[in-house]
C-alpha cells in the first residue's frame, strides 16, 4: 500500500483526479444520461414516463425539426468558403512588410468580440434605412431597401455571412501558424529548380498545410452545425422557420418549453449527423498522416 | 580576359541596370497591391466596429437621420455617461471579471494538471484515459446543456458563479493542448528535479510550468474570450439579473432600450473594449503558443 502511494501510478492519478472528475460530470455524464433521457417524456411540469422510441418517431414527423436540420446543413456550406478565404488571408498576412502585425491584429478583433456585440452591430448595419442599404444604393448596386434579416429567402445567408465575417480571423491565424512552420529552404530549393509560383503553392504550401486544413475544416464544421448565438440574438429562428437551426430548435424544446426528453432525443439525432459528417471529412483527408493537435 | 569578353561585359552593364529598375518597379507594384488588399480587408473586418464607435459618440437624434449618419456631426460622450449611470456598469464589469477569472484559473490549472501525467508519466490506465478523452471528441454531446442544467440544480449551484463556471472549467481540447506541449519538455528537467529531492508536484509547479508559458497563454486567452463573451449559460443559470455578466446584461439592455441606439452602442463599446485590450497585450504570447500548439 505504502509502496503504491509512492508509485508513479498513484501520483499520475492524483494529478488527474480533479480534472477527470469534472470531465466525468460535465462531459461523460451528459453523453450517457441523454440516452435514457431521450426514452422518456421527462419535463419539469409533469410525471416522467418511459416512452420508448416515441420521441424519435415524433422527431422524424416533426416538420420544424426537419427544417432545422436542413437549415443546419445549408449552414455547413460556409465551411469551404471560410477555409479558402482564410487561407488566402493567411498567405496575404504572411508577407514580410512593414506594419503587417497591425493588420493581423485588426483582422482578429471580430474573433475576440462577443457574438452579442457582433450581432447588435450587424442588426443595425442591416436594418431598414440602414448604413449598408444606404451605401449600396449610393453605389448603385441596389435600387430600394433590402430587408436583409426579415426576408425569409435571405436571412439564413445573411447569418452565414456574419458567422463567416466573425470567424475569418481565427482560421487565418491558425493557417498563418501553419505557413510559418513550413521551412523556407523547401521553397528555395524548388525555386532553384525553376518551379513557378503556382507550382510552389500546389506542391509545397498546400500539402504541408494539410493537417491544418483538416483541423480547421473539422472545427468549423462542428461550429456551423452547432451555430447558436448569432441566430438566437439576431433572428430567433425567424422569419417563420427561415433561420431555425437545429441547436436553436433543441434549445427551444429543452430550455424554453422544458421538454427535456424530446430535446435529448433531438440532440442524439443531430449528434449522429455530426459524427457522420466528421467521418466524411476524415475520409477525404485520410492521406498524409494527419495529427490535428 | 580577352577583348571580346570585355565588350560583352560593357554592353551587359546598362542592360543589368535596366532589369534592376524593372525589378524594383515590379516590387513597388506588388507592395502597392498587397497594401491595397490589406486595407480593404481591414475596412471589411474593422468597419462595423468603427461605425459602432462613431454611433456611440453621436448625440441622440443624429443616429436616426435619413440618410443614415456614418460619422458624427460632433463628438460627445453623453451616451457613455448616461448608460454608465443607468446600467451600473462597474457591477456588471466586476461580475464578468469574476466569472472570467474563475473560468481561466480552473482551465489553466486543471488542463495542465491532467495533461502532465498523460505526457510524461508511465502508469497503468494511461491508454484507457486517453481513449476515453478522444471518444468524447468523436461522440459529440449535443444536449449537454440540458443535463448540465439538471446537474447544476442537483448540486444546488443554481444562481451562483460556480454554477456558471463549472461546466466549462475543464475541456478535453485544453488537456490535449497541454499534453502536446509537455511532451516536448526534455526529460532532464524532471530528472534533475528528482535528484534535488523535489516532489512531483513541485517539479510540475516550479520547473515545468514556467517552461510552457506560451501554451498557458493560449488557454488563458481563449478561455478569457469565451467566458467574457458568454451570455446564454449565465442567463440560464442566474435568476438574479444583478449577477449577470456584461454580454448577458447587454442582451437585456437591448431588449429594454432597443429605441435608444446611442446607449446600446456605448454599452457595447464598453463591453468589448476590455477584452480587445487584453488581446492586444497578450497577442505576442498567444500567437507563439498557437503555432506551437497546432504544430504538436
Amino acid at each position: 500500500m505504502i509502496k503504491w502511494l509512492r508509485s508513479e501510478s498513484f501520483t499520475a492519478w492524483a494529478f488527474m483526479t480533479p480534472g477527470l472528475l469534472l470531465l466525468a460530470v460535465f462531459v461523460f455524464w451528459p453523453i450517457i444520461y441523454s440516452i435514457p433521457l431521450a426514452l422518456t417524456d421527462y419535463s419539469v411540469i409533469s410525471d416522467t414516463h418511459y416512452v420508448g422510441l416515441d420521441n424519435f418517431e415524433t422527431a422524424f414527423k416533426d416538420r420544424n425539426f426537419l427544417i432545422s436540420i436542413w437549415n443546419s446543413l445549408v449552414y455547413v456550406l460556409i465551411v469551404p468558403f471560410l477555409q479558402i478565404f482564410s487561407i488566402l488571408m493567411a498567405v496575404l498576412v504572411n508577407s514580410r512588410i512593414p506594419g503587417i502585425k497591425i493588420f493581423r491584429t485588426t483582422y482578429y478583433i471580430p474573433v475576440v468580440t462577443s457574438m452579442v456585440a457582433v450581432a447588435l452591430i450587424w442588426s443595425w448595419l442591416l436594418g431598414n434605412n440602414s448604413v449598408v442599404n444606404y451605401l449600396l444604393m449610393q453605389a448603385g448596386v441596389i435600387s430600394k431597401d433590402i430587408h436583409w434579416l426579415s426576408d425569409s429567402s435571405l436571412a439564413l445567408y445573411v447569418l452565414m455571412f456574419i458567422t463567416m465575417w466573425k470567424g475569418l480571423g481565427y482560421y487565418m491565424m491558425l493557417y498563418l501558424a501553419g505557413l510559418q512552420n513550413i521551412p523556407q529552404d523547401l521553397y528555395e530549393a524548388a525555386r532553384v529548380d525553376g518551379a513557378s509560383r503556382w507550382r510552389l503553392i500546389v506542391h509545397i504550401t498546400l500539402p504541408l498545410l494539410r493537417p491544418y486544413i483538416l483541423f480547421c475544416t473539422l472545427i468549423s464544421l462542428m461550429a456551423a452545425i452547432r451555430v447558436f448565438d448569432e441566430v438566437y440574438v439576431l433572428t430567433k429562428g425567424g422569419p417563420g422557420t427561415a433561420t431555425l437551426t437545429s441547436s436553436l430548435y433543441i434549445f427551444q424544446k429543452g430550455m424554453e418549453q422544458f421538454n427535456f426528453g424530446y430535446a435529448s432525443a433531438l440532440g442524439l439525432i443531430v449528434g449522429a449527423v455530426i459524427a457522420v459528417l466528421s467521418i466524411i471529412v476524415f475520409r477525404f483527408n485520410r492521406k498524409g498522416g494527419v495529427n490535428p493537435y | 580576359m580577352n577583348l571580346q569578353d570585355d565588350k560583352m561585359l560593357q554592353s551587359a552593364l546598362p542592360k543589368n541596370e535596366y532589369s534592376r529598375i524593372i525589378r524594383k518597379l515590379g516590387r513597388v507594384v506588388r507592395m502597392t497591391v498587397i497594401y491595397v488588399l490589406l486595407v480593404l480587408l481591414a475596412l471589411f473586418l474593422m468597419g462595423p466596429f468603427l461605425w459602432l464607435l462613431s454611433v456611440s459618440l453621436m448625440p441622440g437624434r443624429n443616429i436616426f437621420s435619413s440618410p443614415p449618419a456614418i460619422f458624427p456631426t460632433f463628438i460627445d460622450f453623453d451616451n457613455y455617461a448616461q448608460v454608465w449611470q443607468f446600467m451600473n456598469f462597474p457591477k456588471y464589469m466586476l461580475n464578468t471579471v469574476i466569472i472570467t477569472a474563475l473560468g481561466v484559473i480552473f482551465n489553466v490549472l486543471l488542463a495542465s494538471l491532467t495533461g502532465y501525467p498523460l505526457a510524461v508519466f508511465r502508469f497503468k490506465g494511461k491508454n484507457l484515459v486517453f481513449t476515453l478523452l478522444i471518444s468524447t471528441m468523436i461522440i459529440p454531446s449535443y444536449t449537454s446543456f440540458i443535463v448540465h442544467y439538471l446537474t447544476i440544480q442537483g448540486l444546488h449551484l443554481g444562481n451562483t458563479y460556480l454554477g456558471v463556471v463549472l461546466p466549462g472549467a475543464v475541456s478535453v481540447f485544453n488537456i490535449f493542448l497541454m499534453r502536446q506541449t509537455f511532451i516536448h519538455i526534455p526529460t532532464d528537467v524532471r530528472d534533475s528535479g528528482k535528484m534535488d529531492g523535489a516532489s512531483e508536484f513541485r517539479i510540475w509547479w516550479q520547473l515545468v510550468l514556467p517552461l510552457v508559458k506560451p501554451a498557458l497563454a493560449v488557454i488563458s486567452l481563449l478561455e478569457a474570450m469565451s467566458f467574457w463573451n458568454s451570455f446564454l449559460w449565465p442567463i440560464v443559470i442566474l435568476n438574479d439579473t444583478e449577477l449577470y455578466p456584461l454580454a448577458a446584461a447587454l442582451t437585456y439592455l437591448n431588449g429594454q432600450f432597443a429605441y435608444n441606439f446611442g446607449w446600446i452602442a456605448a454599452g457595447t463599446m464598453i463591453s468589448v473594449l476590455p477584452i480587445i485590450i487584453l488581446f492586444l497585450f497578450t497577442q505576442r504570447y498567444y500567437m507563439e503558443g498557437l503555432a506551437g500548439a497546432v504544430k504538436g
